[in-house]
């Protein structure tokens, strides 16, 4: 969990909400216990939404910080001071608008203010309640009674006569609930054109993704009760104003999106299925300390290791009984390890070093790998756009954006996977500055083909198939593949919690032996096609084998007319030992594009990281070749040199 | 007619299904005379649905599409044109075309069995006790609520009054079954459950579904083809876009297909773009 950095910790928070828990007596004198430490800072004018299943207690909260509830334990401080009843300085609007019948539009507005502004002049308080009702666009409906104007109206003046008594902070309970998604959606962009012109400051419970993304600058994402606690907080990165249209064409739209239904998933299936939750306990048998896995991958062609790890029988072998859990976004692996939902995953290269270093500011999270799943499969591909403007090398791409107006932007899977690394080291061995002269955002891969048609990026680094799927349907190139930047370069590993690691050093050496068997069925060209079609299958790629086969089992079209015959494009089993000098290249690169400083104790981090015991333990029971790394240089193509030995940020020779 | 007694026969493949017309609704319009003229709520639709189908109908409130429902299921005439199933004009409502609304609409004196035990009873007075039990309970097994047969409507959730409609709704062997809106009342969770089980039913069952809707998401997931209705008054059909996902469909893998986006995204421009509504 990330909690916002107070950017000046001097001055207390606008709204907080402080270890907040609620506890319900039932009638058996049992007690309930509905919210458990929520903690939760709020910035003036932050629009925030609460979400989460029903049962989840966001409504729970919503009335503790309306001062209808108060909490168990902990409390509530607005600007200094704590919230212990109900006050014009918090107005909640409910989804039953409940706006007194035999009053108009206006005196319903109207009964508040006067009420609450008792010290103003009659002509203030009028002056006021007008303002309000133009500010909902009620002015031709003032005088009329509510069983005369339609659901989405009266919403409306529930609005109005919340913000006309000026509230600090204005509370929604699913206000557009009772409404069908269409009116909602109309509705929607008016409380956030008010919001935004009236820097008001909002807490919003909904169940409603699209409305959460569209009003919020940050989205609370609740577990399910009993206890329920903060189980995500997403930043919503997209620039205001928004529109509808618009933020839906944002490449960070859908993955953002992804994140929440994502997350609302989970916390679905185990409210469905609460008896499977055991299913993380631990079940031993014989020498190994957990035969019950949950292993993550991501539906890319290099998850093969791990389905035909589980199809052959190869967990089974080894005596695991090995659940594979598809996930639809690097950063979802990434939660999965951290929360503990997952036993390990398939990551990116560099994501054992950054969840070990907390990346972007997270809590670090130590990370051990035992073994490299496999090496190239990656390429860069730009839209057909660009063909068609005469771009079809580097320095052609250059000259293009140097002759753009505007920025091009480029998706990559995750900040520290090997797309990013190898796409900026490949923009700038051209001459462009990965970070000045276009920009990089996170896309999961499944979403860069639909991202590049919508026109919302102009290419992208990704593994297969979404760089075969393109030009399968003709909508981009493959200017590059890796092989063409770093020939043989680290993609997947198994990575595994450190702590998870010692608690289950027999069940970790199982999963190596039976992924490295995996891995030399997955190697040999001949098995190339039974492989495929058991990646193919809907529970991973769900794709047809016409844009897997590429590369993998086949010439590689990068749709310029180029047939290329890569032997190597997909490695399985080559060099599988974790290797020191490949995470001290992505250390220094990660270093060199700001991500994360080099560490100074970086020989222990890398000792602690990796895990070559285990690997070698594995490889020599399968009787495979094992020897020490001699830390050589790293030559990429462009003929840069990173000498591991001398693994200062500056080792880069260009 | 078209039910479960079939299913031996069906072919697995959709694309096999008949493609004779079906339901056709041909130059439709529906045009109320009020003080100060007529009021024209539908104008010149025509729309195509062939056997075994699942269409879904969605556009802002206003638009006409329940009245064109109404008009399938007979409860309403059309001003001009016709609509005819397997070629034969609609003019009354009838047991051929059943229609689930999104209120239930189940009598609360009676259990859930005794529900769908009238509608069988007033379609199919020639069958013996015996044989109304059997397809009452046939089913409420197929909406999984054979243990709530005796619970009476105030008894069970939203979701599960729900399922008794649709019980009720295919017990008399419809060849179109029209639903309005039928889960715009019941949170996410349950509306996610019951569309799966929508589609298990009519997958199974291969009856034509015509459905209207409010929620995007829910029309791609369902529906074979969507119908995006301009707005009234004389609202008509705006766009139909074809859903291409094979079935059985998952959620999960229709959310990561790069057409999902596109399409979802094509139907978000048509309702808040090109044919927004400010409600006033």
């Amino acid at each position: 969990m990330t909690y916002p950095k107070c950017d000046l910790p001097a001055e207390p928070p606008f709204l907080e909400i402080d270890h907040v828990g609620r506890v319900f007596r039932t009638s058996n004198s049992d007690t309930y216990i509905a919210l458990k430490d929520v903690y939760l800072e709020i910035k003036r004018g932050e629009f925030i939404s609460i979400i989460g299943h029903s049962g989840c207690g966001k409504s729970t909260l919503l009335n503790i910080l309306a001062g209808l509830d108060r909490a168990s334990s902990g409390g509530i401080v607005l600007e200094g001071s704590e919230i212990k009843k109900p006050g014009p300085d918090r107005m909640v609007v409910f989804q039953n608008h409940s706006l007194l019948p035999w009053l108009t539009v206006r005196q319903n507005i109207a009964l508040g203010v006067n009420r609450v502004f008792k010290h103003l002049s009659k002509q203030d308080r009028s002056q006021l309640v007008e303002e309000h009702i133009d500010m909902v666009n009620l002015r031709a409906a003032a005088d009329k009674l509510p069983k005369e104007i339609s659901g989405g109206m009266k919403q409306r003046v529930g609005i109005a006569r919340a913000l006309a008594l000026r509230p600090k902070v204005l509370l929604l309970d699913e206000p557009f609930g009772a409404l069908d998604a269409l009116t909602r959606g109309g509705l929607q962009e008016q409380l956030m054109k008010i919001c935004n012109d009236h820097k008001i400051s909002a807490v919003m419970v909904t169940h409603d993704v699209d409305e959460a993304l569209l009003l919020s600058d940050r989205i609370v994402m609740m577990t399910n009760g009993p206890s329920a606690k903060i189980g995500e907080i997403l930043t919503v990165e997209l620039p205001r104003p928004r529109s509808r249209m618009e933020i839906v064409n944002n490449p960070n739209y859908y993955r953002m999106r992804g994140e929440l239904v994502e997350f609302l998933n989970r916390q679905k299936k185990i409210k469905l299925n609460k008896s499977k939750q055991q299913e993380t306990a631990a079940i031993s048998r014989g020498k190994l300390e957990k035969v019950n896995l949950q292993i993550g991958f991501i539906p890319l062609t290099d998850c093969a290791p791990l389905a035909i790890a589980l199809e052959n029988g190869l967990f089974a072998k080894h005596g695991l009984d090995v659940t594979l859990s598809r996930e639809s976004s690097w950063g979802s692996i990434a939660a999965g390890i951290k929360e503990e939902r997952l036993d390990a995953a398939q990551m990116v290269a560099g994501m054992p070093l950054s969840l070990t270093l907390g990346m972007g500011g997270n809590q670090p999270v130590p990370i051990k790998t035992a073994l490299t799943l496999s090496r190239n499969g990656n390429a860069i591909t730009l839209s057909n756009q660009l063909l068609n403007s005469g771009v079809k090398d580097l320095a052609t791409l250059k000259q293009f954006i140097d002759n753009s107006s505007d920025k091009l932007t480029f998706g990559i899977v995750h900040r520290a996977s090997m797309h990013n690394f190898l796409l900026r080291h490949w923009l700038a061995s051209g001459g462009i500055n990965p970070d000045k002269d276009v920009e990089l955002i996170v896309i999961p891969p499944a979403q860069m083909v639909s991202n590049l048609i919508a026109g919302n990026i102009i290419g992208y680094c990704t593994g297969e198939p979404w760089n075969s799927r393109a030009v399968h349907e003709n909508i981009g190139f493959v200017i590059a593949t890796d092989m063409g930047i770093w020939s043989g370069h680290p993609e997947k590993v198994l990575g595994v919690r450190a702590e998870w690691a010692e608690k289950y050093p027999n069940t970790h050496l199982a999963l190596v032996k039976a992924l490295l068997e995996a891995c030399q069925f997955c190697d040999p060209m001949p098995n190339r096609e039974q492989v495929l079609q058991v990646i193919c299958q809907p529970k991973y790629l769900n794709a047809d084998s016409v844009y897997v086969r590429p590369g993998f089992a086949g010439v590689y079209r990068t749709g310029t007319g180029d047939s290329l015959y890569l032997q190597n494009f997909n490695q399985f089993l080559v060099d599988n030992a974790p290797m020191r000098s490949e995470q001290l290249w992505i250390l220094a690169q990660m270093d060199r594009w700001a991500i994360l400083p080099f560490p100074r104790d970086y020989e222990t981090v890398i000792d602690r990281l990796l895990d070559i015991d285990t690997y070698r333990q594995a490889a020599e029971q399968l009787e495979i070749p094992i020897s020490s790394e001699l830390m050589l240089p790293i030559t990429l193509v462009d003929g840069s040199v990173f000498d591991p030995k001398q693994p200062s940020p500056f080792a880069m020779i260009a | 007619m078209q039910t479960l007694s079939l299913s031996d026969s069906l072919s697995e493949d959709r694309t096999t299904v008949n493609r004779d017309p079906f339901l056709v609704v041909d130059r439709v319009s529906k045009v109320y005379p009020t003080p100060r003229g007529p009021y024209s709520v539908l104008e010149n639709i025509n729309l195509t649905v062939y056997e075994g189908e699942f269409i879904c109908v969605i556009g802002h409130s206003g638009c006409g599409k329940s009245t064109l429902l109404n008009m399938v299921a007979g409860f309403n005439r059309p001003t001009t044109g016709e609509i005819c199933l397997k070629s034969k004009p609609i003019t009354k409502p009838g047991p051929d075309r059943m229609v689930v609304f999104q209120n239930y609409s189940l009598l609360p004196w009676m259990t859930a069995f005794e529900n769908i035990y009238l509608a069988v009873k007033n379609v199919y007075p020639e069958k013996s006790k015996a044989e109304k039990t059997k397809i009452v309970m046939e089913h409420l097994d197929m909406v999984g609520l054979a243990d709530a047969a005796n619970k009476k409507p105030k008894q069970l959730s939203g979701g599960m009054k729900q399922r008794v409609c649709i019980a009720r709704a295919l017990s008399i062997r419809p060849e179109i079954l029209i639903l309005d809106e039928p889960f715009g009342a019941l949170d996410i969770l349950t509306r996610e459950e019951l569309q799966e089980e929508l589609l298990k039913i009519w997958q199974e069952h291969r009856v034509t579904v015509l459905m209207i809707t409010h929620d995007i998401d829910e029309a791609i997931f369902l529906s074979d083809r969507i119908v995006m209705m301009t707005n009234g008054p004389a609202a008509e059909i705006g766009e139909i876009v074809e859903v291409p996902f094979p079935r059985p469909r998952d959620r999960a893998l229709i959310g990561e297909d790069p057409r999902y986006f596109t399409l979802r995204n094509q139907a978000l421009d048509f309702l808040f773009n090109r044919f927004a509504v400010d409600d006033h």
